[in-house]
C-alpha cells in the first residue's frame, strides 16, 4: 500500500515537471466582472498563452454551464486577456464559478483557482429574475425564482401558463420560455408560488416589437418652417413608459411625438429629412426629400366676410394669418351650399383675398367655405375656412306659366303653375289677374292671395277674352303672362282618338301646324271631370312635334283627355284630341243592371256597361260564363263592347247561373251574376199537361175500336164461342112460341132448369131481354108489386154448351149472357132470398153477388162455389165474374149452361152462411191461404 | 340594487342611511375593481401576503359608534391617498389607455371621496383620529413593475377591507347617531386619546 502511494506521488511530480517543461504557465489573476442587467460575465486574466480552456459552473451543484476553448489575445497596453460570456440565466439566479487554463495544442496548463460570483440565492428573501426585461417577440428567455429560506417552492407561471421548473440550487429554480408572444398592456407576469402563498414573488417581462413607423412626409405651413408627419406602424406592445418609442428628426429630439402624435416640426426647412424611431427593441429610420415650394400646405383663410350682397351676386373677402402668403401664387376653391343648390368654384391669383360670386339666386341662403393651395407645384388643399353664411336679396318673380281651360262655350278657368323657389325670387305676396276683351275697353284686375292657382272666366259675349296673370313679391311684380280663351270644343264635336299608354306614359305626336307661331300646348286632364279639375299642360316650342306625358303626372286606371293646341297671337287652336289610359286596369265594378228574360228554352241576358270611372280601361268586350259549383264555363265572348245582350239558347228545364264580365286589356272584372230556374210556358203546360194525354187517350180509343172492329170475329170466337145446343131425346115438338108462365106468388125468382139435373130434357128458353124490352117498352113493371111478374119462356131446346161465363168483365159477361142461347132468368123483383132458399133448399137458386175480386181470387172463389154447389146441389148465386182458369172452365162445364141473373134490386142475403164473405174477410183468408 | 335596498332599509335614518348605502355600494365596487385587476393581470385570486397597508386602532366594543366612524373615516382617508398615489404611479409607469378597469378606478376614487365627505358629517366635532400606513409606495418596498402590481393589489385589498368595515359599522348604527351626538363622554374621549398615543 505504501509503495502505491509513493508511485502515484512520483507520477504526479513527473507530470508537473512535464507541464512546466512545455512552457504553459497557469493563467494568473483571473477576475470576474458581472453585468447583471446584460447578463454578461467579463473575465480578465494574465497569461503568456493565447489559447485557453474555460469552464463555468453553477457553483452550488457544480453543474457545468460552459466548457469551451477560446483564443484570446492579450491587451498590448495592460497585458490582460479579457473575454465576456453572455449567460442565458440571470447571474443573480445562483452563484457562478469560473476556472481557466492555458492550452497549446494538446498541452494544457493547470486550471486556475475557481473564481466565484455569488448569486442572490443567499439572503433570506424571495426574488425573481430578470426584472422588467424587454425582449422582441419570439425570443427565448430563462427566468429564475429564488425562494425564501422558509418557503417551499411550488411552481412558476408564465402568464396563465404553468411552466416546468429546473432547480439551480437549493433555493433557486428556473424556467425557460421559448418563442414568447407579444405582451398585453402592462407586460407579461411571471409568478413564482410557494406552497404557503400563491404569490411568493414575480417579475414582468415586456415582449414586443421594434418601431414600425413609415411614410415620413414634410411640408411647410408658413413657407419657412417644416412639419413632418408619418404613419404609425405596427403596435410595439410596449406600454411601459420608458420602453415607448422615441423619435428624432434630423438628429434632434422630437419630444412632441408619441404613440398618438405622429408629427414633428422644425423651425427651418431642410430639403432632406430623416426621422429615427427607437425603442428598447430596435430602431427604424424614415427619410423624405423635397423643395419647400413643392410642399406648401396653406393655413385656412381667416375673417371671411361678404362685403357686397346682391340678388344674383356677392363679393367675398378674407385675410391670411401668414404674411408670406400675400406673394404666393395661389388657387382657391369656394364651395357654396344651399338648400337644393351646391356648387364649387375655383379662383386663382397672387395672395388671393377676395372674389365676386356670380350666378347666385335671389333670396337664397348660401353657406360658403374656402380653401386655397399653391398654384404652382400644387401639393394639397390648405385648411378650410369656417363656414360663412350669405343671404342674397330678393328679385321680381319670373313670368308665370298660364293656361286657360274652357269647360263650356262661355265658362272656363285660367290656370297658372306655382313658381318654384328658383323662379319666385322671394316669398310671393299674391297674384294679379287682369281680363280684357276686344269689345270692352280697359282691364279688370283682380288680386289673389298666393295660395290661388286658378281663376274662373265667364264670357259674356262671343268675343275672345285675354287674361294676363302676374306674380307679386316684395321686390315687385313679374312680367304678366297672357292667354286668350280657346274655342270650346266638346268631345262629341271631335273625332277623339283612342290613346294607348306606354309604360305608364302617353307618347304623343302630331302634324306640324303652320299657325303655331308661338309653339304648342299639350293639355291633359281626367275625362269627364267637372268643376275644379286637375288640369295640366305643357308649353312646347314651335319646333316640337311630339311630347311624352310622364307617368308621374298620370294616374293608372284613369281616362285622360289629351289635347294639343297650337299657339299664335290669337286664341289657341285645338289640333288634335285623344282619350286614353296611361295604364289600363281591370274594371273596378261589374256590369250593372244584369237581367235575363226567358223565352221558351232561350234566355236573353242583358246588361249595361259600368260607368266610365269604374271602367279603368277601354271595355274591349264581355265574356259570359255558365257558373257551376266549381268553375265557370265560357259560353260566349262578345268582342263588341256595344253589344250588351246575349241570348242563350236551348236550355232544358233546370237552374242556371250566368256570370257576365266586362274586360279591358288588363283583364276581366269580378263579374255580375244572375240566376234562373227554367220553367214551361203556360201554353206549353196546357198543351203538355192536358191536350197531349187527351189526344193520346183518344188515339188509343180509336185504335182499340178499329182493332176490335177489325178483329170482332176473333174476339167473338175468343171470348164468346158458340155454345152448342142441347141434345133433346124425346119429342119436344111442342109448338114453338112463347110460353107464358106465371110464377108462383110466393117468389118471383124462378129457377131455370139446371142442366145437371137433366141435360137431355128440353128446357124452357127465355126470351131475350132486348126483344122483351122492345116489346114492353111501354110496359111499366112494378117491381115492388107483390104481384108476380110474368115470366116468359120460349119452348126451345137449349144446347149442351159449355159454360161460357169466363170473362170477368161484367159487361162482357152480360153480353155473353145476352148473346148466348143459355137460359136466362130475369128477376123482376126479389122479395126475400130466404124464402127462395127455403123453396129450393136442396140446390135451388142463390142470388148473384157483386164483389170485387183480385186476380187470384176467381179460382179460390170458384172452388168455394163449387163446394157449396156440391153440398147444396142446387143453384148458387154467382159470386165472381172472373173465371178464367181452366179449372173454372171445367167446373163451369160441369155446371151446365151459364145462368144470367138480372135484378132490379140488391140481393141481400139474410143468412150469414149464405152471405158472401166480406171483402176484408175474404182478403184475410186469401192472405192466410184458407180455401 | 344593494344600494337601493340599503337605502330603503335605512330610509328612515336619513343621512346615516344614505352614507351606509354609499359605503355598501363602494364596497361592492371595490370588490369588482379588485376582480377586474386580477383578471387583467392574470393574478391568482388569493390575497397577497403582507397584511393591510393601513392600520388603525382596534375597534374595541368600548368605543362609541361615533368614535368607530371617526377611526374608519381616518382609514378611508388613507385609502384614498394610497389610491391616488397608485393611480399616479400607474399612469407614470404605463401608458394611459382607456379600459373598463381604468374607468372603474376613477369611479371608485370619486365615490370614495363622496363617502369621506358623507361620513365627515357624522363625526363629532373636535374628534380626530389618524390611521397609519405601514409601507409607502415611494419607499424601498416597491420597485419594479411586478412589485408595483402587487402594491396595487394590496391597496385594492385595503379598499375592500376598509369600505366593508365602514359599511358594516354604518349599517349597525342606531338611529340616534344621526341626531349628531356632538358631545362625547369623558371616558370615551380619554380612551380615544390613549389610542392616539
Amino acid at each position: 500500500m505504501q509503495g502505491w502511494v509513493t508511485l502515484a506521488l512520483l507520477l504526479s511530480l513527473g507530470a508537473k515537471r512535464s507541464l512546466a517543461q512545455n512552457g504553459l504557465g497557469e493563467p494568473r489573476g483571473l477576475t470576474l466582472n458581472p453585468d447583471l442587467p446584460a447578463q454578461t460575465l467579463s473575465l480578465a486574466w494574465q497569461s503568456d498563452s493565447t489559447l485557453f480552456d474555460l469552464e463555468i459552473f453553477h457553483t452550488e451543484f457544480m453543474n457545468v454551464v460552459l466548457n469551451a476553448t477560446v483564443e484570446v489575445q492579450a491587451d498590448p497596453v495592460t497585458g490582460l486577456h479579457s473575454w465576456t460570456w453572455h449567460s442565458p440565466l440571470p447571474l443573480e439566479c445562483t452563484s457562478h464559478s469560473v476556472r481557466i487554463r492555458a492550452r497549446n495544442q494538446q498541452s494544457v496548463s493547470q486550471w486556475s483557482p475557481l473564481q466565484t460570483i455569488p448569486g442572490w440565492d443567499i439572503p433570506e428573501k424571495s426574488y425573481m429574475f430578470p426584472e422588467d426585461k424587454m425582449i422582441p417577440v419570439g425570443s427565448n428567455m430563462t427566468f429564475c425564482c429564488i425562494v425564501n429560506e422558509k418557503e417551499d417552492f411550488k411552481e412558476i407561471k408564465y402568464g396563465r401558463q404553468e411552466m416546468k421548473a429546473t432547480r439551480l440550487s437549493r433555493r433557486s429554480y428556473a424556467i425557460t420560455v421559448t418563442n414568447q408572444p407579444a405582451s398585453d398592456n402592462t407586460g407579461t407576469n411571471v409568478i413564482c408560488s410557494s406552497q404557503k402563498f400563491q404569490i411568493l414573488t414575480g417579475t414582468v417581462v415586456f415582449v414586443g416589437y421594434p418601431p414600425g413607423d413609415e411614410g415620413l412626409v414634410c411640408e411647410t405651413r408658413d413657407l419657412a418652417s417644416a412639419e413632418c408627419s408619418w404613419k404609425k406602424g405596427r403596435d410595439t406592445h410596449l406600454r411601459i413608459k420608458h420602453s415607448q418609442t422615441n423619435y428624432t428628426l434630423n438628429g434632434r429630439d422630437c419630444l412632441e411625438a408619441n404613440e398618438r402624435k405622429t408629427w414633428c416640426s422644425s423651425k427651418m426647412w431642410e430639403e432632406n429629412w430623416t426621422l429615427e424611431a427607437r425603442n428598447p427593441l430596435g430602431t427604424v429610420q424614415l427619410t423624405d426629400s423635397a423643395q419647400l415650394t413643392d410642399r406648401v400646405h396653406l393655413l385656412a383663410p381667416v375673417n371671411v366676410a361678404a362685403v357686397k350682397v346682391e340678388a344674383w351676386s356677392a363679393t367675398l373677402q378674407w385675410s391670411w394669418s401668414v404674411a408670406a402668403y400675400k406673394k404666393l401664387e395661389m388657387v382657391c376653391q369656394l364651395r357654396l351650399f344651399a338648400h337644393e343648390l351646391s356648387s364649387t368654384r375655383n379662383y386663382d391669383g397672387p395672395g388671393l383675398s377676395s372674389v365676386v360670386l356670380e350666378g347666385l339666386w335671389p333670396d337664397v341662403d348660401y353657406t360658403v367655405t374656402l380653401r386655397c393651395g399653391s398654384k404652382h407645384s400644387f401639393w394639397k388643399w390648405g385648411d378650410e375656412s369656417a363656414p360663412y353664411r350669405i343671404h342674397t336679396k330678393m328679385d321680381r318673380p319670373d313670368a308665370l306659366d298660364v293656361w286657360m281651360w274652357m269647360d263650356s262655350s262661355n265658362t272656363g278657368h285660367v290656370f297658372w303653375k306655382p313658381l318654384s323657389v328658383r323662379k319666385s325670387h322671394g316669398a310671393l305676396d299674391g297674384y294679379e289677374v287682369s281680363q280684357s276683351s276686344a269689345e270692352e275697353d280697359g282691364r279688370n284686375t283682380v288680386s289673389l292671395p298666393p295660395g290661388n292657382f286658378s281663376y274662373p272666366i265667364i264670357l259674356n259675349n262671343s268675343s275672345d277674352v285675354t287674361v294676363a296673370v302676374a306674380a307679386r313679391n316684395p321686390a315687385g311684380l313679374s312680367q304678366p303672362s297672357t292667354v286668350t280663351t280657346p274655342a270650346y270644343r266638346a268631345d262629341s264635336q271631335l273625332s277623339v282618338s283612342e290613346l294607348l299608354g306606354t309604360n305608364g306614359s302617353f307618347v304623343l305626336s302630331w302634324e306640324p301646324n303652320v299657325s303655331a307661331s308661338s309653339g304648342y300646348v299639350v293639355e291633359w286632364f281626367p275625362t269627364g271631370c267637372t268643376g275644379h279639375c286637375p288640369i295640366d299642360w305643357k308649353k312646347l316650342p314651335e319646333s316640337d312635334r311630339s311630347f311624352t306625358v310622364n307617368s308621374d303626372s298620370l294616374v293608372a286606371g284613369v281616362r285622360y283627355t289629351v289635347s294639343v293646341y297650337s299657339l299664335s297671337t290669337g286664341a289657341p287652336t285645338l289640333l288634335q284630341r285623344w282619350q286614353g289610359y296611361s295604364q289600363e286596369m281591370i274594371p273596378s265594378q261589374s256590369v250593372s243592371e244584369l237581367s235575363l228574360n226567358q223565352t221558351g228554352s232561350d234566355v236573353l241576358l242583358s246588361w249595361k256597361a259600368t260607368e266610365m270611372k269604374q271602367q279603368r280601361g277601354f271595355i274591349r268586350g264581355y265574356t259570359i260564363y255558365l257558373a257551376s259549383a266549381a268553375h265557370l264555363d265560357l259560353i260566349a265572348n262578345i268582342t263588341d263592347p256595344a253589344v250588351q245582350s246575349y241570348r242563350v239558347k236551348g236550355l232544358t228545364l233546370s237552374s242556371y247561373k250566368f256570370v257576365v264580365k266586362a274586360y279591358t286589356s288588363a283583364g276581366e272584372d269580378a263579374g255580375a251574376t244572375v240566376a234562373i230556374k227554367m220553367e214551361m210556358d203556360t201554353a206549353d203546360m196546357l198543351f203538355v199537361g192536358i191536350l197531349v194525354p187527351l189526344g193520346i187517350m183518344f188515339c188509343c180509343i180509336i185504335l182499340f175500336s178499329i182493332f176490335f172492329y177489325k178483329k170482332r170475329e176473333w174476339v167473338k170466337k175468343a171470348f164468346y164461342p158458340e155454345i152448342p145446343g142441347p141434345k133433346v131425346s124425346g119429342d119436344w115438338s111442342s109448338p114453338r112460341g112463347p110460353l107464358d108462365v106465371k110464377p108462383s106468388p110466393h117468389s118471383l125468382v124462378h129457377i131455370v132448369k139446371n142442366p145437371e139435373w137433366d141435360f137431355t130434357k128440353e128446357g124452357l128458353f127465355p126470351v131475350p131481354e132486348e126483344e122483351e124490352e122492345s116489346e114492353n117498352d111501354n110496359m111499366e113493371v112494378d117491381t115492388d108489386s107483390d104481384e108476380p111478374a110474368l115470366l116468359r119462356y120460349y119452348n126451345q131446346v137449349v144446347g149442351d154448351g159449355s159454360h161460357s161465363n169466363q170473362v170477368s168483365d161484367s159487361s162482357a159477361s152480360s153480353t155473353a149472357s145476352m148473346g148466348s142461347t143459355q137460359t136466362e132468368i130475369t128477376y123482376a123483383g126479389i122479395q126475400s132470398p130466404s124464402s127462395s132458399q127455403g123453396a129450393y133448399s136442396g140446390g135451388g137458386y142463390r142470388p148473384q153477388m157483386q164483389s170485387v175480386t183480385g186476380p187470384a181470387e176467381p179460382q179460390i172463389e170458384f172452388e168455394a162455389d163449387f163446394q157449396d154447389d156440391g153440398l147444396n146441389a142446387g143453384y148458387k148465386p154467382q159470386c165472381s165474374w172472373q173465371l178464367d182458369s181452366p179449372e173454372a172452365e171445367n167446373f163451369s162445364g160441369s155446371l151446365g149452361s151459364p145462368t144470367s141473373v138480372t135484378s132490379s134490386q140488391f140481393l141481400i142475403p139474410e143468412s150469414s152462411e149464405e152471405k158472401p164473405q166480406p171483402s176484408n174477410t175474404w182478403f184475410h183468408n186469401f192472405l192466410s191461404g184458407k180455401s | 340594487m344593494a344600494g337601493r335596498g340599503t337605502n330603503g332599509r335605512h330610509g328612515s335614518r336619513g343621512h346615516a342611511g344614505r352614507t351606509a348605502a354609499l359605503a355598501r355600494l363602494l364596497h361592492k365596487e371595490c370588490i369588482q375593481l379588485l376582480e377586474l385587476y386580477r383578471n387583467s393581470e392574470s393574478l391568482p385570486s388569493s390575497p397577497v401576503d403582507g397584511g393591510y397597508l393601513v392600520s388603525i386602532p382596534p375597534l374595541v366594543p368600548q368605543l362609541s359608534d361615533a368614535e368607530k366612524i371617526s377611526i374608519l373615516h381616518a382609514a378611508l382617508k388613507e385609502c384614498l391617498r394610497l389610491l391616488e398615489d397608485v393611480i399616479t404611479q400607474e399612469d407614470a409607469e404605463f401608458s394611459d389607455e382607456d379600459s373598463e378597469y381604468k374607468r372603474k378606478w376613477k369611479t371608485v376614487r370619486d365615490r370614495l371621496g363622496h363617502l369621506l365627505a358623507s361620513t365627515e358629517q357624522l363625526l363629532v366635532e373636535g374628534q380626530k383620529f389618524e390611521a397609519k400606513v405601514k409601507e409607502e409606495l415611494d419607499g424601498q418596498a416597491v420597485s419594479g413593475s411586478f412589485r408595483l402590481k402587487m402594491w396595487i393589489v394590496r391597496v385594492l385589498q385595503d379598499l375592500v377591507h376598509w369600505t366593508g368595515q365602514t359599511s358594516d359599522t354604518l349599517r349597525s348604527l342606531p338611529a340616534e347617531v344621526e341626531k349628531a351626538p356632538k358631545t362625547m363622554s369623558r371616558r370615551t374621549r380619554r380612551g380615544a386619546e390613549k389610542i392616539r398615543k
